[in-house]
């Protein structure tokens, strides 16, 4: 028993040192939340590291709920055995209410109707994009207890279909990864295409870690498209679109989010990517994003650039504020339904680290609402727990990419709502 | 104490279900000498038409047939029964590793099936939303897992019970002939492909039965439940456990995802903070540790093969490698 004294203890110290401005609110408590995240993957390490970043200064702001905070973190191993197995250990023996994660929505979906549902505690994924949350949330088997920062694919796939539009383009081909994301892209912009009036000549799945893409872009090729759209990764991109362009296929490109990366321009090169257009989820245009940026290079010396750091980092932030709102000794349940004070479009503005949420505990406890600017976006969530997002168009540039146009939150649920 | 007794509850249904697993792999390599390289493949197909056929209607793919349950998973068996039968008849003619890497191929062709067709299980997402056999009468909480656990191991108990008759019946020592020589069994008037089909078809079904238990506790499957991994975690229960004997493969199931989860754990609870980050590969190099210390110094697992030469009234028991 010793050695959990000792681990407690060295934790306790750290986080003493830790504590700045919050030093007036130091308590002797703790509250325990878990965090199921893929640490023994190399991007997941990051993820769970972000994560652990904004715990750490949310107790700088004197912690949550009136108690410190510790966040018990276990791998997943991307397997949904293990990853089920460790959420439901988080839950009976460590007692959380919240649990984070996890990032693969084929580990996320099982945690949530076998450990987190059942338990009644809240579970705030960064990271997993499937509709099939949204499919399970409508037939109103979450209770509520589900969230995600990972703006939904919908936004993205409704961007590109505007794009396409813009432009002017007549027909239009699609690429996409084969897994859960790509596969709901594919879809989602094959009708978001349709709504605007753009043909889709041919929708093609591009597997992982082939040799080549010939027959693929052939296929894709065919139906002689204007332009093409891709929903792929750097890697699989890359190959894929050097093949297109050496078969004589158009410069006419869409690409997603996922494709915003010096590795793709270089290796494709910038003198063929002068006609591709990409879209994203944008940061806010306000000083709290800006303020995450320039905690996270304090403290990680590197611009937080990676799969779902930014999302990480509201998750954790979100789910923690959710938990001041809720007061102390709060249920999953009470957690997850005081999340809308947190989020509330009308609520006081406040900002993403430790000042931010020392000024959200005082609005909070006057029974105030807070509207969190996160580092990506004004955060609200829709009945469903999904998050959507501001917009932003950009292309590839010399120093990286430029942002063409930036599209507010309010423009972007319009226009989705448009397509409809 | 409440959530203790919780967890244990669900790590136990969890290791049962792996365990009933393990049993059907045993009497494919442990009793006749199969080796199934894709054992994934079978549970997948257990899990994916239970929850096909018993799950709730789903827009977009398969499903939504609500059969009664056990109906359901029956059917679960069924379909991984007449997938072994039909891979059955196409490799069984290889052996050893030729077998191995065909059986390999056929779990990955079946995962990269369920990755694609979209029509037909929900493509990468998955089959979800499965309603829970039961869950209007015992609620979603502690009994219920209480309940599913006490059917999963009565299940085992079954499943261990019926292969123990089959073990010690003539069909058993015909399996264990067929492995040893296979021409001196032909040689005596019997039938080797069509024993080696049977034990294959029936090893393949409890492995169906064991991956529709897993789908129905989950209420899940996607692509995602049927990588490789789990061939190999299987594989190493029964190694570890001692293969050839059903009570080494179910210790075993107990014992690798007592350790793939306490090791987690542990890890998790008294890592100093600044390793915490990195007990995910330190956990994986912890298994393989004890997977490969294993094959070094007790290759014939924890509890190994039992010979047993069967004479009314009279048991006389050989060590491994006498017979």
């Amino acid at each position: 028993m010793s050695i959990i004294r000792v681990s407690r203890a060295s934790i306790g110290l750290a986080l003493g040192l830790s504590a700045v401005s919050g030093a007036a609110y130091a308590q002797d408590c703790t509250t325990k939340i878990g965090a199921v995240l893929p640490t023994s993957v190399d991007w997941g390490r990051p993820i769970a590291e972000t994560a652990q970043f904004a715990v750490d200064q949310v107790n700088a702001a004197g912690g949550a709920a009136g108690c410190q905070i510790e966040m018990v973190l276990r791998d997943t191993q991307v397997d949904p055995k293990v990853g089920v197995d460790a959420a439901k250990a988080l839950v009976d023996l460590e007692g959380v209410k919240v649990l984070l994660g996890a990032v693969s929505s084929g580990v996320s979906m099982p945690i949530l109707t076998s450990v987190t549902v059942p338990s009644g505690v809240m579970q705030m994924s960064c990271c997993s994009s499937s509709t099939a949350f949204t499919g399970l949330s409508e037939e109103g088997k979450t209770n509520g207890l589900w969230y995600r920062t990972f703006a939904t694919t919908g936004v993205q796939s409704a961007v590109g279909a505007k794009v396409a539009a813009d432009k002017g383009y007549k027909s239009i081909a699609i690429l996409y990864k084969n897994d859960d994301w790509g596969q709901d892209m594919a879809r989602l912009i094959a009708a978001d295409f349709a709504a605007v009036g753009v043909e889709v000549t041919a929708s093609v799945a591009i597997n992982d870690a082939q040799p080549n893409y010939r027959a693929e872009v052939t296929d894709a090729l065919s139906g002689q498209p204007e332009a093409l759209y891709l929903a792929l990764y750097p890697a699989e991109g890359t190959a894929a679109v050097r093949e297109w362009l050496s078969l004589g296929g158009t410069q006419n490109m869409i690409l997603a989010n996922s494709l915003k990366s010096d590795e793709f321009r270089d290796n494709v090169g910038l003198q063929y990517l002068g006609s591709a257009l990409g879209t994203d989820t944008a940061s806010p245009r306000s000083e709290s994003a800006d303020a995450f940026r320039a905690a996270y290079q304090e403290r990680f010396e590197a611009e937080p650039n990676g799969p779902g750091l930014a999302n990480s980092y509201d998750a954790a932030m979100l789910a923690l504020l959710a938990m001041e709102a809720a007061g102390k000794d709060a249920s999953g349940a009470d957690v997850a339904a005081a999340m809308s004070r947190v989020t509330d479009p009308a609520g006081t503005p406040v900002s993403a680290d430790t000042a931010g949420f020392v000024a959200a505990k005082e609005v909070l406890a006057g029974g105030g609402t807070v509207m969190f600017q996160g580092a990506t976006g004004d955060v609200r969530f829709d009945e469903n727990g999904d998050v959507s997002a501001p917009a932003v168009i950009w292309s590839f540039s010399e120093s990286g990419t430029e942002e063409i146009e930036y599209i507010p939150l309010s423009d972007v649920d319009a226009f989705i709502a448009s397509l409809k | 104490m409440i959530g203790v007794i919780s967890y244990l509850v669900f790590f136990a249904t969890t290791a049962s279900i792996l365990a009933i697993a393990v049993l059907g792999l045993n009497l494919q390599w442990g009793n006749t000498g199969l080796f199934n390289g894709g054992v994934v493949a079978f549970f997948g197909a257990g899990a994916y038409a239970t929850l096909i056929l018993g799950g709730a209607a789903q827009a977009g793919h398969l499903g939504g047939y609500g059969i009664f349950y056990p109906l359901a998973l029956l059917g679960g068996m069924v379909a991984a029964g007449l997938m072994a039968w039909i891979v059955g008849l196409l490799t069984l003619r290889l052996r050893h590793d030729y077998l191995a890497i065909a059986t390999f191929g056929v779990a990955v062709a079946f995962e990269n099936l369920m990755r694609n067709a979209e029509w037909l299980a929900g493509g990468a997402k998955g089959v979800r939303g499965f309603e829970r056999p039961l869950r209007t009468a015992l609620g979603d909480g502690f009994i219920y897992n209480l309940v599913f656990f006490v059917v999963v191991l009565l299940i085992l108990i079954l499943t261990y019970l019926f292969l123990q008759r089959l073990v010690v019946s003539p069909f058993g020592r015909l399996l264990r002939a067929i492995r040893e020589d296979e021409e001196a069994a032909q040689s005596l008037g019997k039938n080797p492909a069509r024993i080696r089909l049977i034990a294959f078809i029936t090893g393949s079904v409890i492995l169906g039965l064991a991956g529709g238990l897993y789908g129905t506790f989950y209420a899940f499957v996607s692509p995602q439940d049927v990588l490789p991994t789990l061939t190999f975690q299987i594989w190493a229960m029964l190694i570890v456990g001692g293969a050839g004997n059903n009570r080494g493969a179910i210790f075993g199931a107990f014992l690798i995802w007592g350790a793939w989860t306490a090791s987690g754990w542990a890890l998790s609870r008294f890592a100093p903070v600044e390793v915490q980050l990195y007990t995910g590969s330190v956990q994986f190099i912890l298994i393989g540790s004890v997977i490969v210390g294993m094959l070094m110094w007790r290759p014939q697992g924890f509890l190994p093969e039992r010979l047993v030469v069967s004479h009314k009234g009279k048991t006389k028991r050989k060590q491994h490698g006498e017979y």
